[in-house]
């Protein structure tokens, strides 16, 4: 049997680092430890500038933090590409769109990240 | 390309004791995802079944691990046994595999044919996996000295790993 990747792997980062949640509440910014629960039990997602922030803190990719959430967001581009790309080979101006239709091949042919969390 | 998530294996491990509980969660063979101490007081059972519900709402574990308190010279109380029963009824009630360790089981893994303590478990533990656990470390007990609860950390990611090292007694 087997399950999807968490949304965030932000609990397990903290922990790592002996920080609680009213410090990285601190790091972050923002306005106290419930809100980090918030982010750490799924309930919220942050904004542009707080994931920066735990990107500077933790010294990974939100990608990597926010891997189950990465991969959520990478299956709905895929999709959107494709559809796009159809669209675009379906059209009259087809040849002048070659870069696009390339960016859009690789895109959709992109193999998602699987790896694990380990830092 | 594949259009399916990808697949991890994620372990929920519960070690019960006389404050309430530790737990880890391990993800794929190496990746703790979290790990922890759960304290519970008045109504003991009830309250870690509710707590131990949480975990596996927010991780969707793939397998629940508990210690065999069947299995001899198993020595806890029948208020762990039945808890440990409770935690068999709740994996099943979610339609989750429950696997039962014995403490055989368990130290086998660790140090094959030889004999080793808790505390040498922990050790290794806390060196495999140093980020996580090397600072949870609790010093070696002494005879007058009660356990301390950091040790319920070890218990339970010593479980998770035992597990992926083995294959164990599988409850329906």
């Amino acid at each position: 049997m087997a399950s999807a990747q968490l949304s965030n792997y932000l609990r397990a980062n903290r922990k790592r680092l002996d920080l609680t949640q009213d410090e990285l509440a601190f790091l972050l910014g923002v306005e106290g430890a419930p809100k980090v629960c918030r982010y750490e039990t799924f309930a919220r997602e942050p904004s542009l500038r707080t994931l920066l922030a735990f990107e500077a803190v933790f010294q990974k990719t939100p990608s990597e933090l926010f891997a189950g959430l990465y991969r959520e967001i990478q299956m709905e581009v895929i999709a959107r590409a494709k559809i796009l790309s159809r669209r675009i080979n379906a059209g009259k101006r087809q040849l002048h769109r070659a870069r696009t239709s390339q960016a859009l091949v690789r895109i959709s042919t992109v193999q998602p990240k699987t790896g694990s969390n380990r830092p | 390309m594949s259009k399916k998530t990808p697949k991890f294996s994620r372990s929920l491990a519960i070690a019960p004791s006389t404050r309430g509980f530790g737990y880890a969660i391990l993800e794929g063979d190496t990746t703790l995802v979290d790990w922890g101490v759960k304290t519970v007081k008045a109504d003991k059972n009830a309250r870690t079944i509710a707590k131990v519900r949480q975990l596996v709402t927010k991780y969707e574990p793939t397998v629940i691990v508990i210690q065999d308190y069947a299995a001899k010279p198993c020595r806890r109380s029948d208020r762990i046994r039945a808890l440990g029963a409770a935690i068999i009824a709740l994996a099943s009630e979610c339609g989750l595999p429950i696997v039962l360790l014995s403490h055989q089981q368990i130290r086998k893994v660790f140090f094959g044919d030889g004999d080793g303590t808790k505390h040498e478990i922990a050790k290794i533990l806390a060196a495999r996996l140093p980020e996580e656990l090397a600072s949870r470390l609790p010093p070696k007990r002494k005879l007058w000295m009660s356990q301390d609860y950091r040790m319920d950390i070890f218990d339970a990611v010593g479980l998770a790993v035992a597990l992926r090292m083995q294959r164990p007694k599988r409850m329906p």
